[in-house]
């Protein structure tokens, strides 16, 4: 499945609204400017996620994961390279030696800020399908992108399609790079492309 | 379908089980639970919030959560139950956040009065409803002061690793400049020894005619002597190095050291056609200093410059008083520097780039030489080039120390007053006539100064030719000459004297004032026809000793 270039643009457009919330929600809490850059966004068949991301994220990576259920169900996922989460943590916390590893404060801060860039992505969505969304508690996993995979997808029988969102977080003339990862059954996707088609004649554009 | 007993059976334990978990989160939990219905009101607080707020729970259970702790609202943590409501899970990290409610530490040891927390809000929903909220608290205050310190313990290690790693790297470059340095030296002393051998070797063959013998004789004189001021150069390195060298700090008129220095350098410069311009200000000196390796410090500049000079080129030397300083700053119109090199031109055995060295031929030592003297007498050298080919100008600062009067000298340095001769110590020169002979007015002067004040007569010339006027005119007991000055020198003035029958002053005693007291010039200057040589700077009570004794004796050749 493809988006045109008009869905992948509305898309675009309502994500990076809920990006601005998250921005400004990280820069309240922190005391420092924290920008995200527009995402960008594509759709690829979970098989195919692998090879669309090994080469931006090799090697560990930190993901922020939150299964997401109602009548909209999938997992939403916040992923960083190793080096791009311990940064950004550094960047968040005012660390000013730079740390080498993420010791369990430094999780729980990620965790935050994945928790916060979900939140507002799945409720965008939510009001969006104008449906009721239910959120795990989100969970930091450390691990290589093909483990991270295999446990998003090992028991999925029916085709699913990730929404991959390319962006970087913008901290104190630092830049972090990050992918959010949405897994949609192909049901839940066609319903959101609806309304994303929606939302754009609706607003008359 | 089961039986309906063993449904109530399976439903009642069920219901116990449930109970069963209650009173486990209620009484026995390690974490701090409240849970709200969908109006924020209290329906659980558990035993462990009692225990940290010591708020009970008939204080607390029915009110609203953001009443009963208004600092949420002001801290802007009541839009977690908003987005919990909204069925929103919420992460609150400690690190961010420091805690949720202020609840005091319960040890004090790790450094928080507050207890440090990471908490979760969530919703609570029942068929896609939300119906209430659940927050669970914990305590990480140890958890975070053991990562504090885990922390502090690994920059701790790193700054270690990372200044061992400096200092090994430093160690290992200071091993590699000081191979470079010995590979220099070797070749340096070897270059002329090739020469020294081999032409010593012709000569024992008996195989050379009398003009290339002559050019063997000169040839390894040149040699030797250059080797002899690579030898030089070295152990005044290896003095500086050990803290041996000591300084002879006098008052010292620089304009006298200067001059001295541009005297032994002209035949160098000469022979390359290069211009030496100088400019030095009389109000510059004088200053506190060693006066041989001051001007050590400014011969050595200026073997530099004249080195790093194309023919034809230009050197210029200014002294002058910049406030409460003095200036010597030697300018060339050379190869100059490149940025590169710059900041390493004083470093010890790191030589000019190896190409350079090649042409020029020199150990390189002299600039941190020239460095380690001015630091010496607490002064300061700057280099300055725009670049190779541009020429370089080097900027010596001095303190300048003002007029210094006897008395404050013997106040300055007490430990040396007894050596100091006082003028009323020295011989008097009663009935004496000097005639003195210095191009540089503030010398002669000076000069003229301290032999008025023993008494003698003084008449004071400028170049060699008043000099030979005056000697006719006054018929002086003793001749006090500068050898260094423009037109005609001090050798060619006493040569002409020499000549003159006794009666004209032919035979009257003389004393050199000498720049470099090098012991081949002292040699030049009693061959020439003077009787003594007087170091310049001059020493006062060593002037009036020499023209005491100057006095007691007539030339005779």
């Amino acid at each position: 499945m493809k988006l045109t270039e008009r869905q992948s643009d509305a898309l675009s457009e309502l994500i990076n609204i809920a990006f601005a919330r998250t921005g400004a929600a990280l820069s309240e809490l922190t005391g420092h400017r924290v920008l995200l850059n527009p995402p960008e966004v594509a759709v690829y068949r979970t098989k195919e996620l692998r090879d669309a991301l090994a080469k931006f994220v090799p090697g560990d990576v930190a993901s922020i994961h939150q299964v997401f259920a109602g009548p909209v169900a999938g997992d939403a996922l916040l992923l960083l390279n190793y080096a791009g989460a311990v940064q950004l943590t550094d960047l968040l916390t005012d660390e000013h030696e730079p740390s080498n590893f993420l010791d369990e404060s430094a999780r729980e801060v990620l965790t935050e800020v994945g928790n916060i860039l979900l939140n507002a992505c799945l409720g965008m969505f939510g009001n969006l399908l104008n449906v009721h969304v239910t959120f795990s508690v989100p969970r930091l996993h450390l691990e290589t992108l093909d483990e991270l995979l295999a446990s998003i997808t090992s028991n999925k029988t029916e085709i699913h399609y990730a929404l991959v969102v390319y962006t970087a977080f913008q901290i104190r003339d630092s830049s972090v790079k990050g992918f959010l990862v949405i897994v949609l059954s192909v049901e839940s996707l066609d319903r959101l492309i609806q309304e994303v088609d929606a939302w754009e004649a609706q607003s008359g554009r | 379908m089961k039986p309906k007993s063993l449904m109530t059976e399976s439903s009642s334990k069920e219901t116990l089980l449930n109970a069963a978990v209650l009173h486990w989160m209620h009484d026995l939990a390690a974490q701090g639970i409240v849970t709200t219905d969908s109006e924020l009101n209290v329906v659980e607080w558990n035993h462990w919030m009692f225990d940290h707020t010591g708020k009970r729970r008939v204080e607390i259970i029915g009110r609203n959560l953001l009443e009963l702790f208004p600092e949420l609202t002001q801290r802007r943590l009541d839009r977690h139950y908003k987005w919990a409501l909204e069925g929103k899970v919420s992460v609150l990290s400690q690190a961010l956040h420091g805690y949720l409610l202020a609840m005091p530490a319960v040890s004090g040891k790790h450094g928080f009065t507050q207890m440090q927390q990471a908490v979760r809000v969530s919703p609570l929903s029942h068929e896609g409803r939300v119906i209430g909220t659940l927050t669970i608290i914990e305590d990480v205050t140890e958890r975070v002061a053991r990562e504090a310190e885990l922390q502090a313990q690994i920059e701790e290690r790193s700054r270690l690793l990372s200044s061992e790693k400096l200092a090994r790297n430093e160690a290992e470059r200071a091993n590699r400049l000081k191979d470079e340095f010995l590979a220099t030296i070797s070749h340096e002393l070897r270059n002329p020894l090739n020469a020294i051998l081999g032409w010593a070797h012709m000569m024992r063959l008996g195989k050379l005619n009398e003009a290339n013998m002559e050019r063997a004789v000169e040839t390894i004189y040149r040699n030797a002597k250059s080797q002899a001021q690579l030898v030089a150069d070295l152990l005044d390195v290896s003095r500086i190095i050990s803290g041996k060298l000591r300084l002879d700090v006098r008052t010292v008129d620089l304009i006298s050291i200067v001059t001295a220095a541009i005297d032994s350098i002209r035949p160098a410069a000469d022979a390359k056609s290069i211009r030496l311009q100088t400019m030095l200000d009389p109000a510059a000196g004088p200053i506190s200093g060693d006066a041989d390796r001051l001007q050590q410090i400014v011969w050595n500049l200026l073997t530099n410059a004249v080195k790093f000079t194309p023919k034809g080129g230009r050197i210029q030397v200014k002294l002058q008083r910049v406030d409460s300083h003095v200036e010597i700053v030697v300018s060339d119109s050379g190869v100059g520097i490149s940025k590169e090199f710059l900041p390493h031109v004083f470093d010890r055995f790191r030589q000019a780039d190896a190409s350079t060295t090649r042409i020029h031929g020199g150990l390189g030592l002299g600039l941190s030489i020239v460095h380690q003297l001015v630091d010496l007498h607490g002064g300061t050298v700057a280099v300055q080039s725009e670049g190779e080919g541009k020429g370089a100008t080097f900027t010596i600062t001095l303190p300048f120390v003002g007029v210094i009067s006897q008395k404050e000298a013997e106040a300055v340095h007490p430990t040396e007053s007894a050596e100091i001769l006082s003028f009323d110590g020295l011989p008097s020169l009663e009935g004496l006539k000097v005639l003195v002979v210095d191009d540089e007015a503030d010398t002669g002067e000076l000069i003229g100064e301290v032999l008025r004040e023993c008494g003698s007569e003084v008449i004071i010339t400028r170049s060699a030719a008043e000099a030979l006027v005056a000697l006719e005119h006054h018929k002086p007991d003793i001749l006090i000459s500068d050898l260094g000055m423009p037109d005609e020198d001090g050798y060619s003035l006493i040569e002409k004297i020499r000549a003159l029958p006794s009666e004209r002053g032919g035979n009257i005693p003389a004393a050199a004032l000498t720049a470099y007291a090098r012991a081949e010039d002292r040699m030049r200057v009693l061959r020439s026809g003077f009787q003594f040589h007087l170091p310049k700077p001059v020493d006062s009570a060593e002037l009036v000793t020499v023209v005491a004794s100057l006095a007691g004796r007539a030339y005779k050749s």
